[in-house]
């Protein structure tokens, strides 16, 4: 057994923790919240430039050839520094699937493009049934000669309105078998009949709700095969919630070392707060969150990376992670009191950014249903 | 990174699998079961010297010492074993004096006492804890007056559990009363048949017996002084770093029996299993047991790195008994009614194990120091929070 990370993980880790703080304070972070945008094209070509963008995608198609599991150490310092903009979005879900459903044209394309900064993806998997669940993909795609015609609306679509192409996850085939019968499509977002509207969301993220009026795609933009996308969208499904929980065990670092600057800055009562013996419990309790979150995410992620059956693994994290998480913002808010309160004060980033990630690529409740499945009740 | 065991330790858990399914006996077990895990009982002694004989109850130790110079991973990964399968786990001369021991003990001592250590033959008794001083272990005033090669003892120890069925008392007592509290404290090895101890039985809520016991004019020889004289506080806090891990075996085969229940059991038609919130809780509670697996090597690992634990160990200890305390109490609302009926009634549930944990699991989180001092740990040592 070897907990740690090796040393070119380390140094990974502590060259991302140096450039993030000098590009992405929190006050740009607040910026970016109410930006449009959600990101500024120099921080983006600065990114692209350290090769983050690429960091998984094999070299033949201009990556860099790294890990899963340095993706996660990366994932936990943007997390940490509550990077904005489309990173999650282009990499994991555009990239990912790309890597495991594109044909060798496609990917040799846009996942170059996406290691310069240079393309945009995003995934449109959501609908307004708001699920994770085959069950909930009602978007459909009907033949039509050489084409297929996408009509519905998906939501809570992150980073659409940036995105070049949109992987749409639609039904091509009714069935009792939900599983079946779903296939992806990559649709150019300008296609005619894609309207993209942002939606205003309590973290700042940028989610779209995105139209499909009768988009006309050809058949050769079928990523995978026809009828067969759902297990690929679960694979992409399962890395994202692991890459989720990263950024939430960054978060709750940051969360942990707001805190206990301001117990052991804070008097009351002619003493440090920190001294009280219920905050040092609610201090006790946060680090427990934090490194139990922790250990969870790199096992999961090094079970991801070395390609071992991670199901179990996966499910137990989000659910841990999520819940977890939000706790210890919470008591860490506690900890600190009014001030933790005002906007100004970075704690409240991470209380909603926690919440947000917490129900992104299923909730508690769902993970701990799927691993009831896993473990046969 | 690598959360899995290397291929030498997954067949020595064969091994060991192997050994414990075929050694136990129902008699072994039920008389593991009644005294509370600890270890020294006569059934006990004869599977744990089985044991002993193959280097598994040391296996860290050197071997001149009767270990095998095994991982500590090896080491966590046994004892955890242990428990699952029903053995005594609880061992004071092996995985708390003998450490300590090992690392602050004269040649001589460790020549003594530790093969007969490693060898099961010989089992301690925790003797700590004293009518005022529970948590404040500090407070301790069994008095030891120093009469050149022997000391007298006086004095009372409370909850001190294995005394009845152990060979020697690992003692702590005070040699020096005027100085600060904690420098005035040494560690003894005191043969229990020593004239002069008595040892009255106190019958816990979980049916298993620990004890108070008197000492009136107690003779030790100097020779089995630990270390240094009124050095003893700080070799009881070592001790004390290796008491606090906490395997979560037992419990974690009470859950695995739990979860068959509900795979079996019928209610209205379908089974537990299928119930949303069963499901929920079972799932809940697998999760925190993977998360207490991965604390519990996680002190493996440290150790294995040639570091020690800090608060890590407050952090296992903490979690994994108040985990354990969750898990028996899922499995009480699961059995609902039955959850009562004692062992031995043909109404009985899971052989009445659910009731039987469900209160001994009330003391896991008061012992080897409180859930509060723990978090306190954490805070102090982890977190560097002013004390
Ligand atoms: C069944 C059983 C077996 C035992 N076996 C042994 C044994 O073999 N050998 C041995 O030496 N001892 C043994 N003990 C003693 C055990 O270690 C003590 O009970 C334990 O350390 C707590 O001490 P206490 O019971 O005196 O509680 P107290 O110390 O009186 O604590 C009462 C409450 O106050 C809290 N508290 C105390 N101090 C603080 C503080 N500084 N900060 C915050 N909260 C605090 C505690 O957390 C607890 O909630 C055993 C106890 C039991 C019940």
């Amino acid at each position: 057994m070897d907990y740690d990370l090796n040393e070119e993980q380390e140094l990974l880790k502590k060259a991302a923790k140096g450039f993030l703080s000098k590009e992405c304070k929190p006050l740009f972070v607040r910026e970016m919240e109410e930006d449009p945008q959600g990101i500024t094209p120099e921080l983006w070509q600065k990114m692209a430039e350290l090769g983050w963008m690429g960091l998984i995608f094999p070299e033949e198609y201009g990556g860099i050839g790294g890990s899963y599991l340095d993706l996660m150490v990366l994932l936990v310092e943007m997390g940490y520094s509550c990077l904005p903009g489309p990173f999650f979005s282009t990499v994991i879900l555009g990239g990912m699937t790309l890597m495991e459903a594109g044909d060798e044209e496609k990917k040799q394309e846009l996942l170059g493009g996406i290691a310069e900064g240079k393309i945009f993806v995003t995934l449109a998997l959501t609908e307004a049934t708001a699920g994770y669940s085959p069950e909930r993909i009602a978007v459909k795609a009907e033949k039509d000669a050489d084409a297929f015609v996408i009509s519905g609306t998906k939501l809570f679509v992150p980073d659409a309105h940036l995105a070049n192409y949109i992987i749409c996850v639609a039904r091509t085939k009714e069935g009792e078998n939900k599983e079946d019968g779903i296939t992806l499509f990559l649709v150019d977002a300008k296609s005619q009949g894609v309207v993209i509207t942002p939606l205003k969301t309590f973290a700042g993220d940028k989610l779209n709700e995105v139209v499909f009026n009768n988009v006309k795609v050809p058949k050769g933009n079928i990523m995978g095969e026809l009828d067969k996308g759902w297990p690929i969208v679960k694979k992409v499904l399962q890395k994202a919630a692991i890459a989720k929980c990263a950024e939430m065990v960054g978060g709750g670092q940051r969360a942990l070392e707001l805190a206990i600057e301001q117990v052991t800055e804070r008097e009351q009562f002619g003493v440090k707060v920190g001294s009280f013996q219920a905050v040092q419990h609610h201090c006790a309790n946060i680090v427990t969150y934090l490194d139990t979150s922790r250990l969870m995410t790199h096992q999961a992620a090094w079970r991801i990376s070395e390609g071992l059956p991670c199901e179990r693994e996966i499910a137990m994290t989000k659910a841990w992670v999520t819940d977890s998480c939000r706790s210890l913002v919470a008591l860490a808010h506690q900890a600190v009191g009014g001030t933790g309160f005002m906007e100004e004060h970075d704690l409240q980033l991470y209380f909603r950014r926690t919440k947000a990630a917490g129900v992104y690529f299923g909730d508690a409740d769902f993970h701990r249903e799927a691993l009831a499945d896993v473990m046969g009740l | 990174m690598d959360f899995e065991f290397t291929k030498e330790e997954k067949a020595l858990q064969e091994e060991v699998r192997e050994f414990m399914k075929k050694e136990s006996t129902p008699e072994m077990l039920k008389e593991t079961e009644d005294m509370g895990d600890i270890y020294g009982g006569p059934e006990g002694r004869k599977i744990i010297r089985k044991m002993a004989a193959k280097g598994w109850l040391t296996p860290t130790w050197p071997k001149e010492y009767g270990g095998l110079g095994l991982s500590d991973v090896a080491s966590y990964m046994i004892r955890e074993e242990m428990g699952y399968h029903g053995l005594p786990f609880g061992f004071v001369a092996a995985h708390m004096a003998g450490p300590t021991i090992l690392r602050f003990g004269s040649d001589e001592m460790k020549k003594k006492w530790l093969p007969r250590i490693a060898s099961g033959e010989l089992e301690f008794a925790l003797g700590y804890t004293e009518p005022q001083a529970g948590s404040d272990l500090s407070a301790l005033n069994l008095r030891a007056e120093d009469k050149g090669d022997y000391f007298i003892l006086n004095g009372n120890k409370l909850f001190n559990t294995s005394c009845h069925i152990a060979d020697c008392h690992w003692l702590a007592c005070r040699t020096d009363f005027d100085v600060a509290k904690h420098k005035g404290v040494s560690m003894m090895i005191v043969d229990l048949k020593s004239p002069g101890i008595t040892i009255s039985p106190l019958i816990t809520m979980a049916g298993w017996q620990t004890n108070e016991v008197v000492y009136e004019d107690v003779r030790v020889p100097k020779e089995n002084l630990v270390g240094e004289k009124n050095k003893g506080f700080y070799y009881l806090m070592a001790a004390l770093d290796f008491e606090r891990m906490f395997p979560l075996g037992r419990y974690h085969r009470v859950f695995d029996e739990l979860v068959e229940y509900t795979k079996e059991t019928i209610v209205d038609g379908k089974t537990l299993s299928k119930d949303p919130l069963i499901r929920q809780k079972l799932a809940q509670l697998s999760t925190e047991i993977e998360v207490t697996r991965l604390l519990y090597y996680q002190l493996a690992h440290i150790l294995d790195k040639g570091g020690i634990p800090n608060y890590q160990s407050s952090m296992e200890k903490t979690f994994a008994t108040e985990c354990a305390q969750r898990i028996v109490n899922v499995g009480m609302d699961i059995l609902g009614l039955y959850g009562q009926i004692k062992e031995g009634s043909k109404w009985a549930q899971l052989k009445g194990k659910v009731e039987k944990f469900y209160r001994t699991s009330i003391v896991e989180t008061i012992y080897a120091g409180t859930s509060e001092i723990q978090r306190n740990i954490i805070a102090q040592r982890g977190l560097g929070l002013p004390r």
